[in-house]
């Protein structure tokens, strides 16, 4: 009796919890999470690019290459660079410096770096899985 | 009261005309309705309890309970508001299509291409802000006249979910018209998730099925506006009639004498009234004032400043202090108080009258909180410019 009541709880339970894992995606039809952004060409010396659809910045610095989101840690929006003076959030205003440290709340965390790699083919492809050290330069 | 007369009988006109008038009136009309139009106090009494909608009321109420001052009809209005929302929702469910490609081309079709679509736009959106302004001011009413003692513990309970329900409507509502405002506040809103504590990221990824806000975060918040939570205030809004009725009706002070009036017709013409009335503030609404819409939703884009919803705004307010302060703690503390408060408060007097003396200091403590969620949420609203720095609105 209580071992057939409790298979039918434990069956009834399983169709919950089926239902309940069905509805967390396991395939996503989202932009890939690894993208190439260009030739090391595009990029000139000493510039930094924004690449909006990415929502992040491509540095290229005399020591190499690397790539900071653009992707404001506190709520999500888009921060501006302003040239020598870091990046301003313009939602609630926060502060990043030049290497993506915060300056200025309401930010707790830095702006994260991604790794960036140069394939055989020539392009710069970016991982946003995988986050880097403030050390990290991509020689290109 | 007992209902066992069979249904026809002195309230019935006489039947008279043609043959089929009488069929109509006897067989088909009397079949529908059960009573004819109550005249006698029997019948008003037996009308009350004769037809669904009406048996939700008692067939005799207090008399005090017919005076606007005593409910304000806070309750009454949420729950026109609601159904409001779900007639013109049902009409906007008609052109509107829930995908990236689609969801904003629905919008202007509305606008430019729907007779009379840009009105049900208008008066979906103002009914719905408008309901949670009117929920929010339900709730203080029922503070204030301690309407929450016992036995209505449960039912505020009960209320402070169909607040967050009407919330969390009005939430997944705002991503639907996918153009630059639904898109950043939906941003911001789901990264204040993001904040909670140990499931924040987990409940934003279910939330949106995926990391960022695209089809899939369209669809989830399209069937979760449109069917989850709809039934959900639908059962727990019944629940919620329900107790009142089972928990003794509106709160009234104890032990004065109170002179009691049948339901029909005083209460249930009030009730038309009260209808009639909100039918005509959304409508003048919708003639008025057009709902926003701005650009499509561009990720690439933000705009200076990105705002929530208003009625979150006093929480991106506080987001702006410090993410975990107004992210997690002050929502979190509040919501969980609100829970508790009828199991905490045990003090049995002032049931039934505003601002009663005994409840001086939890009515004073409620008030400057519940002013203090409307401060920060003007000074987000209207005292926050670009950069989230201080401007003045005028």
């Amino acid at each position: 009796m209580a071992a057939g009541t409790s298979g039918l709880v434990a069956g009834a339970l399983g169709l919950v919890g089926a239902l309940a894992r069905s509805v967390v995606p396991d395939v996503l039809y989202e932009p890939p999470r690894r993208f190439p952004v260009g030739r090391p060409a595009d990029f000139p010396p000493g510039s930094v690019t924004f690449v909006s659809e990415r929502r992040l910045f491509v540095f290229n610095t005399p020591t190499g290459f690397y790539v900071v989101s653009a992707v404001c840690t506190h709520l999500g929006c888009n921060v501006n660079h302003e040239p020598g003076r870091g990046f301003a959030c313009p939602c609630h205003g926060s502060a990043f410096e030049e290497d993506g440290r915060v300056r200025k709340g309401p930010a707790a965390w830095p702006l994260p770096r991604f790794a960036v790699v140069l394939t055989r083919r020539g392009e710069l492809v970016v991982d946003t899985r995988r986050t880097v050290g403030p050390d990290f330069r991509l020689r290109a | 009261m007992s209902d066992r007369r069979r249904p026809g009988g002195g309230s019935w006109p006489a039947p008279e005309g043609s043959a089929l008038a009488r069929l109509w009136r006897n067989r088909v009309v009397r079949s529908v309705f059960r009573v004819g139009w109550p005249r006698t106090r029997q019948d008003r009494l037996r009308a009350m309890l004769a037809s669904l909608v009406l048996h939700l009321h008692p067939t005799r109420v207090r008399a005090h309970v017919l005076r606007p001052s005593t409910t304000l009809g806070l309750g009454l209005v949420s729950f026109y508001l609601f159904l409001v929302l779900t007639v013109s929702g049902l009409a906007l469910m008609l052109y509107y299509v829930p995908h990236p490609d689609a969801a904003y081309r629905s919008m202007k079709d509305l606008e430019y291409a729907v007779t009379f679509g840009m009105f049900l736009r208008n008066a979906h959106r103002w009914a719905a802000h408008g309901m949670v302004a009117v929920v929010f001011l339900h709730l203080c009413r029922v503070f204030f006249t301690g309407a929450y003692k016992p036995p209505r513990e449960f039912n505020w309970v009960v209320g402070v979910l169909l607040l967050l329900l009407t919330l969390a409507l009005s939430f997944t509502g705002y991503l639907l018209p996918w153009d630059q405002l639904a898109f950043w506040a939906i941003t911001v809103g789901t990264a204040i998730v993001a904040y909670f504590p140990v499931l924040g990221p987990q409940v934003r990824y279910l939330l949106l099925g995926g990391h960022e806000i695209g089809q899939a975060a369209l669809l989830r918040f399209y069937v979760l506006h449109c069917l989850i939570l709809p039934l959900a205030m639908a059962c727990l809004v019944s629940l919620h009639f329900w107790r009142v009725r089972k928990d003794g009706g509106l709160g009234a002070p104890p032990g004065r004498l109170h002179r009691r009036v049948l339901a029909w017709p005083h209460l249930v013409f009030r009730e038309l009234l009260v209808l009639l009335l909100v039918l005509v503030v959304v409508h003048a609404c919708a003639l008025l004032f057009d709902a926003p819409l701005e650009g499509i939703a561009d990720a690439t884009r933000t705009p200076n400043p990105a705002k929530a919803p208003w009625y979150f705004l006093g929480l991106q307010e506080l987001v702006h202090y410090g993410a975990i302060l107004g992210g997690v703690v002050v929502p979190f503390a509040i919501v969980l108080a609100l829970l508790a408060l009828p199991y905490l408060d045990r003090h049995p007097r002032g049931v039934g009258v505003w601002f009663a003396p005994e409840r001086r200091l939890a009515n004073s403590v409620f008030a400057a909180l519940a002013l203090a969620v409307v401060a920060v949420t003007v000074v987000g609203t209207f005292f926050r410019g670009a950069n989230w720095a201080w401007v003045w609105p005028w």
